[in-house]
């Protein structure tokens, strides 16, 4: 068994395309867990500070731990290439609020290839939503491949904009390689209890030091020649000796 | 003054090359974040035609003040030690904030600091007049701490000052592009013109032995602008 266990908080970026509805899925999980774990909150909004707002309004977290950041109309830079104030705004709440188990870090609402750098972030959910088109997940990008959690959101709405959510989910899958999606629906007990599960199986892992934070992009997979006749080099082809995921999808 | 100081035997980079690299919005201290008061500006009802006066009168009155702060922190942390280092930081601290009315831009001058004082602690870790900045790292404003790490990093006074000057109008210049965009080579053209516009006193700034003699010209529309910005909620740049 791995020796290093993680006294730090599990730090959790939730990426994803404007409006697909990332804000309330960090109310989903605060209302999920907050009687359970530490929970803290960073958000980046772009142009207002609504997220943050709403998040505050939702009452489901004390809002001192609900933390803006400002990101100067950059928000894929704030999470990537230069994640300092992200980085200085996550130590001072985990500086703060002596034992926090989750910080969960809402970047600004971008475009697909969008992802969080390993060093601000342990682990990233990407979320789509079935009202983005169900074509989305089958077009891939970094985030939607290789984010360590895929979620399919507001899957209530299917019908309304006539989206096959098994086949929507089935697509992403494929375009995952097996990598785990989940749908969601604020409304669907079951869809939250197994994002609570999911949660619970990250977070244990990093705890353990089992966990290893992966890159979900924004390169695809490439070649390396060496003396060896050369490699391909992937982002999920690392040393680790973490457990594959498990499938987690609606019926 | 003390004459105590550790010695910084590590090797050091060239002046030019530590200017470049402060320079370069690429560095990551969290600089993409302001505008240096462009779109506060703007917001008030600043004319486009009248954004390169902004960016030369910035450069006449509100960087010279900050290069003075900068130039002032350096040589104290290449001539102090302990608690005359603590003190006299502290002091100089006052000074500044005398001359920068507006609590909006202390605030935001505070939380810039930190994204260089995070850079600087991790780049010397050793470094006693850097962990004293950081320790205090709320409070510490950006012109402070940039001066101590010209005396730790071994960038001359002179190129502190043109420094200086140069981020300030550079950032106006980006900001620019995101919320008026025009060719980006007129842009150029002004931030050139900024920095030719201090080079009569860039020699006298950069010797200045007190913190008296830190300049001390106020700008009351910038800082108005600044206030009227911080109520704002939809906004690209904090400041």
């Amino acid at each position: 068994m791995p020796e290093n266990r993680n006294t730090r908080s599990l730090r959790l970026g939730i990426a994803g395309p404007v409006g697909v509805g990332k804000s309330s899925l960090i109310a989903t999980i605060c209302r999920a867990m907050a009687d359970e774990l530490q929970l803290g909150v960073i958000t980046n909004d772009i142009y207002t500070d609504e997220d943050a707002r709403f998040l505050r309004s939702a009452g489901v977290l004390a809002p001192e731990r609900i933390r803006a950041v400002e990101t100067g109309a950059c928000p894929h830079t704030a999470i990537r290439d230069d994640i300092t104030m992200n980085l200085i705004a996550v130590e001072d709440l985990e500086r703060d609020f002596e034992k926090l188990d989750i910080v969960l870090i809402e970047s600004g609402g971008d475009n697909l290839t969008a992802t969080f750098s390993p060093a601000l972030v342990d682990a990233q959910i990407f979320v789509l939503d079935v009202a983005g088109g169900g074509d989305v997940a089958r077009k891939g990008g970094p985030g939607i491949a290789r984010a360590d959690l895929l979620v399919v959101n507001k899957t209530d709405l299917a019908q309304y904009v006539g989206v096959d959510v098994d086949r929507m989910v089935a697509d992403a899958t494929a375009a995952r390689e097996g990598r785990s999606v989940l749908a969601l629906s604020r409304t669907d007990e079951n869809s939250v209890a197994e994002l609570r599960l999911w949660l619970l199986d990250l977070l244990d892992q990093h705890i353990s030091g089992s966990h290893v934070p992966q890159d979900p992009g924004p390169m695809a997979p490439h070649f390396h020649a060496d003396e060896e006749g050369g490699f391909v080099h992937s982002h999920e082809d690392t040393d680790s000796n973490n457990q594959p995921h498990n499938h987690i999808h609606n019926h | 003054m003390a004459t105590n100081v550790p010695e910084r035997s590590k090797p050091q980079l060239d002046s030019t090359t530590l200017a470049m690299m402060f320079a370069d919005a690429r560095l990551p201290v969290g600089g993409h974040v302001t505008s240096s008061g462009l779109e506060p500006a703007l917001r008030a009802g600043l004319t486009k035609r009248l954004v390169p006066d902004y960016m030369l009168s910035r450069a006449g009155s509100v960087s010279l003040v900050e290069a003075g702060v900068a130039v002032m922190a350096r040589r104290i942390a290449l001539s102090c030690d302990g608690l005359a280092l603590s003190r006299e930081l502290e002091t100089l601290e006052e000074a500044w904030a005398a001359r920068t009315p507006s609590q909006e831009l202390r605030n935001v001058s505070r939380s810039l600091a930190r994204g260089y004082l995070r850079l600087a602690g991790h780049l010397w870790p050793d470094d006693h007049a850097i962990a004293l900045c950081n320790s205090k790292a709320r409070n510490t404003s950006r012109s402070v701490a940039i001066g101590v790490i010209a005396a730790v990093a071994g960038l001359d006074a002179q190129s502190l000052v043109r420094l200086s000057v140069y981020d300030d109008a550079q950032t106006i210049a980006s900001a620019m592009l995101k919320l008026e965009p025009l060719d980006p080579t007129i842009t150029v053209g002004w931030v050139m013109d900024s920095c030719l516009s201090v080079e009569p006193v860039v020699g006298s700034l950069s010797q200045i032995s007190n913190i008296d003699a830190i300049p001390a010209s106020g700008a009351p529309q910038i800082e108005e602008w600044a206030e009227l910005h911080s109520l704002t909620t939809k906004r690209l740049f904090r400041a």
